[in-house]
């Protein structure tokens, strides 16, 4: 393998860039929080939409740091050589976690003290044998009590920033380290940390997606809901990297270190990522409608006979049609204009995805009887999309957030400096 | 470095000989790579580089030009797109348009997984013969071929040779070219110039027709084997595996003294778990009359109705409706196919079913009337009782009158 050494002029310290980060993302992220919260307070819908927007943003960016912890696991399992040099980016993001599960207390807090706009498992009346869902719900209520859900979220959060910060942390020992046996046997310790690692985050992260996202329509059934999830937020992930890579570079920053063929890679994989949401996406499609059983096709039922629908086809062009179409030939990953451009497309319809999943439910029905029937209940020809304009400055709060975050712990080598492998990765080409 | 000797060529027999290239051999893949940037600055284009693997970065320095196969490649998927999709419009929707439980003949979502399924197969199709015919294969033969230090191609040898035919070919200056390029050993390589020893030999042009027309005798013996009639027994290729030494159900066994296979009880016995004396229980019996009301063993819960009515919408539902009333999806589809058979109605006050005892209605889910078949086997004694409470909920509650309603009730 050819290798190279570190070029002479490269600037691959983070210096200022973190505070510049920090200020950037903390300055646009609470001026968009507390416009958000003017424009919540103005809705008098008791902080449904708000809710329901906060946590489609913060299931946005949570995405992404959960990816980039999963971009490190995988490379150090396999040993990669192509993405040193942005190992240590996707450790920033990863890095973000403990952030993230502090942000999301947004919506945790108020679930535990009494809110009932959110996720309709917290309505009382489900308890009781007289409403008509008990049937259905009763059996389920045991899991989704608000205070054991606060505990699984404390509990998944504890073991994503475990990991994260493991990952990170050792990673950047391996900077310090006073000779080349001692960076080896520490990348040795993080392959060997990576395998277990794998299980633990699949099983966290299938969890995770169920508990937070899927509950929203607690009568539904998917077994694979938590692996789109998963994928969507690989493709924002990788989509994410390219973009943090180039902003860097247009500071001046790792400009030698990062090259075309880097990026090609991160196209390959967006693309990848890409074809593996819609393979999920559609498997959960194809057999629910397939099998036209109501608990299962209640979810697509609203989405593709009210307003929604339009939403949908945009999720399916977006999504997939359109940027697979892009990402299928060599030239336009290497053109860094055009991979950026559908960096920012991707997270745009990640968004979008995302909105799709929850937005939906956030309007309620109720049965002739006045029973508070939750979220995809009555004719879907009468629900609606209802967009508001927080649900945009929620989804932005949370980026401009996530940024701060990863300013805030953006310090030291932005390249792992004493990674074995490294020198292999600076002369990385793609044949 | 070897020099070549000119009275023997290598490689020929040294008469009608004439040059095809020349061989150089080089002691790395990277000598391999600078040597072809400096055959290519030169202006050669007839030379090609030979090497046991796949060397990076060798495409550039011979100037090769990006392959176009992935265009050809993209073709190809579409092709599979379309063609996969219009199979099953075909099958599906024209030719044989077959009626699966109202669903209809054509959709497109359920297409997807084969048209995926095409796309990938003529893609890779493309990808593999569209890379054959870029390069030329299948070659059997090369005139470098007989040159014995070429045979190490395929071991540690890394090769570049230039073709007589190229416009810059000067023999001893591309040969002081390949040596000042690197090469551990420059060698020419001469081919027969007899236009007939370049041909196909001429048997082979009889051998084959004679070989492709035996080749179809097995084919026309099959194909003439399905069209005609033999009083010939069967031909058994593994007679032990056809007849098995071995008794089987309901046929005749000469080993036993009553020459049958199956074994009766014995006389006066009953196998545990099998007596079911309980007439009532069992047959919905008591004292030879339908039993009206129903067997202590059976306790009317609202747990045993819901487990009724689960019963009833998997088993009877699909003929009799989810209410009773005989319109289930199965009389939908004989009348959707121009039959006339309906369901029997369980619930309307004329049906024979609100007269039927208890018992008569379980022995009816227990073996069947008319073109109903029995569901002994399917449903458990006690599931049956279930169904049987569920069937009088439905009668009861499909007839009720306003009177009947629970205080507090709306009616609309």
């Amino acid at each position: 393998m050819a290798t190279k050494s570190i070029h002479p002029e490269e600037k691959f310290k983070a210096d200022k860039m973190g505070s510049r980060l920090f200020k950037f993302g903390a300055a646009a992220g609470l001026g968009l929080l507390a416009l958000s919260i003017v424009l919540g307070s103005m809705k008098g819908d008791h902080w449904r939409r708000f809710l329901h927007a906060y946590v489609i943003g913060w299931s946005f960016v949570v995405s992404i740091a959960v990816g980039s912890l999963f971009f490190i696991i995988v490379h150090h399992v396999a040993r990669a050589k192509w993405g040193i040099v942005l190992r240590r980016l996707a450790e920033f993001m990863a890095s973000t976690l403990p952030w993230l599960g502090v942000l999301g207390l947004g919506f945790l807090l108020p679930v535990l003290f009494g809110n009932k706009q959110l996720y309709f498992w917290t309505e009382p009346s489900l308890h009781e044998q007289s409403h008509p869902l008990w049937h259905h719900m009763h059996h389920k209520l045991g899991w989704l009590d608000p205070w054991f859900f606060g505990a699984r979220y404390v509990f998944y959060f504890l073991i994503f920033s475990g990991m994260a910060l493991y990952f990170a942390g050792k990673s950047r020992a391996m900077d310090s380290a006073p000779d080349d046996a001692t960076a080896a046997s520490i990348a040795d310790r993080l392959r060997v940390a990576a395998g277990p690692s794998i299980l633990v985050f699949a099983l966290t992260t299938v969890f995770f997606a169920t508990d937070l996202f899927m509950t929203f329509q607690p009568l539904w059934y998917s077994t694979i809901y938590s692996v789109v999830w998963f994928a969507g937020g690989m493709i924002a992930t990788y989509s994410t990297l390219a973009l943090l890579a180039r902003v860097l570079q247009q500071f001046g920053k790792l400009s030698h270190s990062v090259t075309v063929e880097h990026y090609h890679d991160i196209g390959k994989y967006m693309f990848g990522w890409t074809f593996f949401w819609i393979y999920t996406a559609f498997s959960q499609f194809m057999l629910q409608w397939y099998g036209n059983m109501p608990e299962e096709t209640v979810f697509y039922n609203y989405r593709m006979f009210s307003e929604w629908k339009w939403v949908s086809l945009a999720v399916l062009l977006g999504q997939w049609a359109f940027p697979y179409l892009c990402l299928v030939t060599r030239w336009t990953k290497r053109i860094l204009p055009l991979l950026m451009f559908l960096a920012v497309w991707q997270l745009v319809f990640h968004w979008v995805e995302i909105y799709w999943n929850i937005m939906p439910n956030a309007q309620w029905g109720t049965d002739q009887a006045g029973n508070l029937m939750g979220p995809l209940y009555g004719d879907p020809a009468n629900h609606k999309i209802g967009f508001h304009f927080m649900d945009l400055t929620l989804w932005l709060a949370m980026v401009g957030l996530f940024i701060a975050g990863i300013g805030k712990v953006m310090k030291g080598n932005l390249i792992p400096v004493k990674d074995p492998k490294l020198g292999e990765c600076l002369a990385f080409e793609n044949y | 470095m070897s020099t070549t000797d000119d009275d023997k060529p290598n490689g020929g027999n040294g008469t009608d000989e004439e040059l095809h290239g020349l061989l150089a051999e080089f002691d790395t893949p990277g000598a391999l790579i600078a040597a072809a940037r400096k055959v290519k600055n030169a202006g050669y284009t007839e030379f090609d580089c030979y090497s046991p693997f796949p060397v990076h970065g060798i495409d550039a320095a011979m100037g090769i030009k990006a392959t176009k196969l992935p265009w050809v490649v993209f073709l190809g998927g579409l092709s599979g797109l379309f063609l996969g999709t219009l199979m099953q419009w075909w099958m599906n929707a024209y030719d044989w348009p077959w009626n699966v439980a109202g669903k209809p003949t054509w959709s497109i979502p359920a297409n997807v997984p084969i048209s995926y399924e095409t796309t990938i197969l003529l893609s890779v199709l493309t990808t593999f013969f569209g890379m054959w015919a870029a390069n030329k294969l299948p070659q059997v033969w090369h005139p470098f071929f007989r040159l014995d230090r070429f045979a190490r191609v395929t071991d540690d040898g890394f090769f570049l040779g230039i073709e007589a035919g190229d416009k810059r070919f000067e023999l001893e200056q591309t040969k002081q070219l390949l040596v000042a390029a690197g090469a551990s050993h420059v060698e020419e390589c001469s081919v027969d110039a007899r236009p007939a020893a370049r041909s196909v030999p001429r048997w082979i042009w009889a051998v084959m027709p004679i070989m492709t027309m035996l080749a179809l005798i097995p084919i026309a013996l099959v194909y003439k084997a399905r069209a005609t009639k033999s009083p010939d027994p069967h031909y058994h290729i593994f007679s032990d595996m056809d007849f098995q030494p071995k008794a089987k159900s309901d046929q005749p066994f000469a080993e036993f003294a009553d020459g049958r296979a199956n074994r009766a009880q014995a006389g006066g016995t009953v196998a545990r778990g099998q007596l079911k004396a309980d007439d009532g229980y069992y047959r919905g019996l008591g004292n030879g009359q339908w039993l009206s009301g129903l067997p202590a063993q059976v306790e009317v819960t609202p747990a045993l109705l819901d487990r009724g009515q689960e019963r009833y919408n998997i088993y009877c539902a699909p003929c009799h409706g989810f209410d009773g009333a005989g319109h289930g999806i199965v009389p939908e589809r004989v009348a959707m196919l121009g039959g006339a058979w309906e369901a029997r109605n369980l619930v309307e006050r004329s049906s024979a079913v609100i007269k039927m005892p208890n018992g008569q209605i379980f022995n009816t889910i227990s073996n069947g009337n008319n073109t109903m078949m029995g569901y002994a086997s399917q449903i458990p004694v006690e599931d049956r009782w279930a169904i049987v409470l569920y069937v009088r909920a439905l009668q009861r509650s499909q007839n009720a009158v306003e009177s009947e309603l629970p205080p507090g009730s709306e009616v609309r």
